[in-house]
């Protein structure tokens, strides 16, 4: 039950208490910075403490509120239902924007006052830093209590909750009820909560440049690194889940459909992989002594952008699961993040002298390595002007432009094969001569060019093309996609043979585990970027329409189809709708009845009739021994004793205290639960399954169920595909009802499993990576040295 | 200039070519009063359609699209650009709305009741819907669709 205190929600008061423990954490720590003056620094500890709190318990109380169906609340009531598990219960909790920022606000007030509990962050410079990550959570308040998750049923909906409380929820987006959803964003909000202290360290930074005083940067180098790279493990794991929930969640078109979600979360994980890399070289080499801080910085703005592009309404896309509101906190947040991100830095970078005493050549390690990490930059910048240009061209000129995955892919195409290139180069350079990994290079350029166009039959190509089409599209598009395999394959058979003269020198346990890591990050990633691409171009796609697909009954009656333009044939059997849920379960017991507001007008219940009683021309009957009771006229139901019943009606008063309820019904309103009156309640989900069985000739490659759910009141359907997995590849079977019975979707997904055991390969070596390297602190770690 | 300034300056010049480039290459979906789904000349505005309609006494074929829309690029690439559906499709007049934007079109969205991607409708020429088709559909399907009801609607 929301209680109001003052006119606000208790929950609201929990989030204003968080406002204000956060604004004077951030102003006490400002202070604290600018004055050298530490005497507020408990209090000021305690403010942060006292915020994170707030967010904790704010969030475990909005959960219950879920989990026990507390429709009193307007935010609950819009984002749950009765029927779904306990675990779609609490993915609602962070199923739409209020919700889902206060998870974010929770996660990063938790990492910024881990900081500030620590002693291990003390110095001066540290405050800034704190002060700015408090500043960030700040915000974060500042839009939870404008819009809060606890508002009032009646004044969020009023004309809703004008008729009592309401009995179920209006319910969850139907795309969201899957398990990889329910653990998709809780991760995705890690790994971006992680981002939050290399920002302000980065800008905490460039202000100690501009001030001139000493940089906690070098210090802070070790931890952060390992933060980054638990953000990248993160990070990773979400977009992955994000792809494999996509897959498997039809609607959606495969696991990577370029949507504007799908390729804004893209870009912060390009800049945290570059950022990753120049990190490195910076602890290695003190190389990038500008960018790496800045990149740092810029982690967090990429990531708010990538909240802007789900949150704000301008970028439609499929994630937009809830519009305004939040929104314009979420930009204020990218105005002040990018400013301060790129500001100091850039102000840095104009007014000092940068040192160019180290030559180096075109093909100098230092060099390719730097091309490389210019490649991240390219790619991201890719994804970044695909999702902004439409916007920008359509807010100057009105005109609409059209920004596909042809567009994605064949400009990250050649990218992807140069830096591949040049990390194999890189790679290759540590035991061969430059003029040995040279004439390696041009040799599988020279063969991924050739394979590139020999091999270029229409159905190997990367795009199909026409002639309008523009000459870059047309060139890049006619290439075959055999061209990234002699790259991928130079790229992973050199980090192999780096890795294998390395471990031979290497001695101790943990330092080849940690080069184990990365050899495995790369290995994997030249997997990765060839299953994607090959998938793109070889998988299929045939259908047909099978008529009659729904009168078919479970008496092995069963449809049989060719599926044109395809090896496959298609038989079907056994069609039953099934309603989620059935009208018994809906019904209530008379101990729900009993929770109900009076002022509700039509409720079902459903038991067993335990005692009739007559008074005149009305009936009435006791349902299990309860206080609540079922009413009729005498002339039109006959209740009989023993019987179970559901009967849907008004509660009227009682007019007796031996009874809490009376629900009055009629006889087209009442019926046994075994053959109850099915026109009086409309199931809200109905889940129309198909047996199917997919021949390739006379081979069985696929047998299962494929279904469709219709969701009432939502006007939408989902997809349960059938997925036949296999070495080579997947089948994929869809089903969708039309007004003639089924059509069945067949698709063919060569080397898609390879996608996934490439990712995993990839957080198997980052994990390594993450406890393994002695020089961020893990296991054994020392600290790194002073750099400029 | 060392080697990695010069590969700098040559990769900020390749950003700003590749965004220059790009944005102008990018394939018109809608300006003031067409959108150009799957390479065909749609009406926005449903009374400049109906018109249409009346005094070629064709049919009128509403598509509702998004431009985030997997299915209406499958649409796109797989049926509008097929020449059996294009030759059928020379039996209506086209109308594509575009859901999240509709314009004029936000009266017959409510009509319809078309509230996600991928949908059409078929209409007479005086306004009177006699197909829905919801959702995506196989080629054929909706090959057998257009040329069945272009024969009933007129």
């Amino acid at each position: 039950m929301t209680t109001v205190v003052f006119g606000l929600a208790v929950g609201t008061w929990l989030l204003a208490i968080g406002l204000f423990g956060s604004v004077l954490a951030t102003a006490l720590l400002g202070y604290e910075y600018v004055t050298g003056d530490e005497s507020f620094l408990r209090v000021s500890k305690a403010a942060a403490g006292v915020a994170t709190g707030s967010f904790v318990i704010a969030l475990l109380y909005l959960t219950s509120q879920f989990l026990s169906g507390d429709y009193t609340n307007a935010y609950v009531w819009d984002n749950t239902a009765n029927y779904l598990p306990t675990l779609y219960k609490v993915t609602g909790v962070y199923a739409s924007n209020a919700g889902s920022i206060l998870l974010w606000a929770m996660l990063t007030a938790v990492v910024v006052t881990t900081t500030l509990l620590l002693g291990r962050y003390s110095t001066r410079g540290a405050r800034l830093s704190q002060s700015l990550g408090m500043g960030v959570v700040t915000v974060f308040a500042w839009m939870l209590v404008n819009d809060s998750p606890f508002t009032p049923l009646s004044a969020e909906y009023p004309s809703v909750a004008a008729n009592g409380i309401p009995q179920d929820g209006s319910g969850l987006n139907p795309l969201l009820v899957d398990p990889f959803m329910a653990i998709h964003p809780p991760i995705t909000f890690s790994a971006y909560a992680l981002m939050v202290v290399p920002f302000t360290v980065g800008v905490t930074h460039f202000v100690a440049k501009l001030r001139g005083t000493e940089s906690m940067f070098d210090d802070w180098l070790g931890s952060m690194t390992r933060w980054l790279r638990g953000s990248w493990l993160l990070l990773t794991a979400a977009i992955t889940l994000g792809g494999i929930w996509a897959y498997r969640v039809l609607g959606w078109g495969g696991f990577w459909s370029w949507d504007p979600v799908e390729t804004s979360v893209l870009i912060p994980w390009l800049g945290l992989t570059a950022v990753l890399h120049t990190l490195n070289q910076y602890r290695r080499s003190g190389r990038y002594a500008v960018l790496a801080p800045a990149a740092t910085a810029a982690l967090l703005p990429l990531v708010i952008y990538a909240t802007t592009v789900v949150r704000s309404g301008v970028f439609r896309s499929v994630h937009s699961f809830a519009g305004g509101g939040i929104g314009s906190g979420v930009l204020f947040l990218l105005g002040t993040t990018s400013t301060l991100a790129v500001g100091p830095a850039f102000i840095h970078w104009f007014r000092t002298e940068q040192s160019d005493a180290e030559e180096a050549s075109l093909l100098d390690r230092a060099t390719i390595y730097h091309a490389a990490v210019l490649g991240f930059i390219l790619l991201a910048f890719v994804s970044l002007w695909g999702l902004t240009f439409p916007v920008v061209r359509s807010l100057a000129s009105g005109v609409e432009v059209s920004v596909d995955a042809r567009y994605y892919n064949l400009w990250s195409f050649p990218v992807v094969v140069g830096m591949l290139l040049a990390g194999g180069m890189y790679a290759q350079q540590e035991r061969f001569s430059t003029r040995a990994t040279v004439v390696t290079a041009a040799t599988v350029l020279i063969a991924a060019l050739a394979v590139g166009f020999v091999l270029a039959r229409p159905e190997w190509q990367l795009a199909s093309t026409e002639p309008f089409d523009p000459v870059y599209y047309r060139a890049i598009g006619s290439l075959s996609v055999v061209t990234v395999l002699p790259p991928a394959v130079y790229f992973a058979g050199a980090w192999v043979v780096r890795y294998a003269g390395r471990l031979r020198r290497l001695t101790g346990r943990q330092a080849k585990l940690n080069e184990t890591g990365i050899a495995l990050i790369h290995v994997g990633a030249a997997l990765l970027i060839v299953s994607v691409s090959f998938v793109y171009v070889f998988s299929t796609t045939a259908s047909v329409g099978i008529v009659g697909a729904t009168e078919l009954d479970d008496t092995g009656e069963r449809i049989v189809r060719d599926v044109e333009g395809s090896p496959y044939t298609v038989e079907v059997t056994n069609y039953s709708p099934e309603n989620t849920p059935t009208m018994t379960e809906a019904a209530m017991t008379p101990a729900e009845v009993g929770s109900v507001d009076p002022s509700s007008s039509v409720i079902l219940v459903k038991g067993e009739v335990t005692a009739v009683q007559r008074f005149e021309d009305t009936t009435i009957a006791q349902l299990n021994g309860s206080r609540v009771w079922v009413g009729a006229d005498s002339g039109t139901v006959q209740f009989e004793e023993g019987s179970v019943i559901v009967a849907r009606g008004t509660l009227s008063d009682p007019r007796s205290e031996n009874i809490d309820a009376l629900v009055y019904t009629n006889g087209e309103n009442v019926g046994p639960a075994s053959a109850p009156p099915t026109d009086v309640y409309s199931p809200r989900v109905v889940d129309h399954r198909f047996d199917v069985q997919l021949y390739r000739g006379d081979t069985l490659v696929a047998d299962g169920t494929v279904a469709e759910q219709s969701y009432r009141g939502r006007d939408m359907q989902t997809n349960d595909p059938l997925i036949e997995r296999g070495i080579t590849g997947d089948t994929y079977v869809v089903g969708t009802r039309t007004a003639g019975g089924l059509s069945i979707e067949i698709s063919r997904y060569p080397l898609a499993n390879q996608i996934w055991f490439g990712v995993a390969v990839m957080l198997v070596g980052m994990g390594l990576v993450f406890l393994f390297d002695p020089a961020s602190g893990a296991a054994g770690g020392r600290r790194s040295g002073n750099r400029d | 200039m060392n080697a990695r300034k010069t590969i700098t300056i040559a990769f900020f010049l390749v950003v700003l070519g590749v965004g220059y480039y790009s944005m102008n290459a990018a394939p018109v979906v809608r300006d003031d009063a067409h959108t150009y789904q799957g390479g065909l000349e749609w009406e926005t505005d449903p009374g400049t359609a109906l018109d249409a309609a009346q005094s070629q006494d064709k049919p009128v074929l509403v598509y509702y699209w998004a431009t985030w829309c997997t299915y209406c690029e499958r649409y796109d690439k797989n049926h509008y650009r097929n020449e059996t559906i294009r030759a059928a499709m020379d039996d209506y007049v086209l109308l594509a709305i575009n859901i999240d934007d509709p314009g004029n079109g936000t009266a017959l969205v409510r009509q319809h009741q078309a509230t996600y991607p991928p949908q059409h409708r078929i209409m007479t020429p005086n306004g009177d819907t006699v197909e829905s088709v919801e959702g995506y559909i196989g080629r054929d399907e909706l090959l057998a669709t257009l040329e069945k009801r272009s024969e009933e609607a007129t």
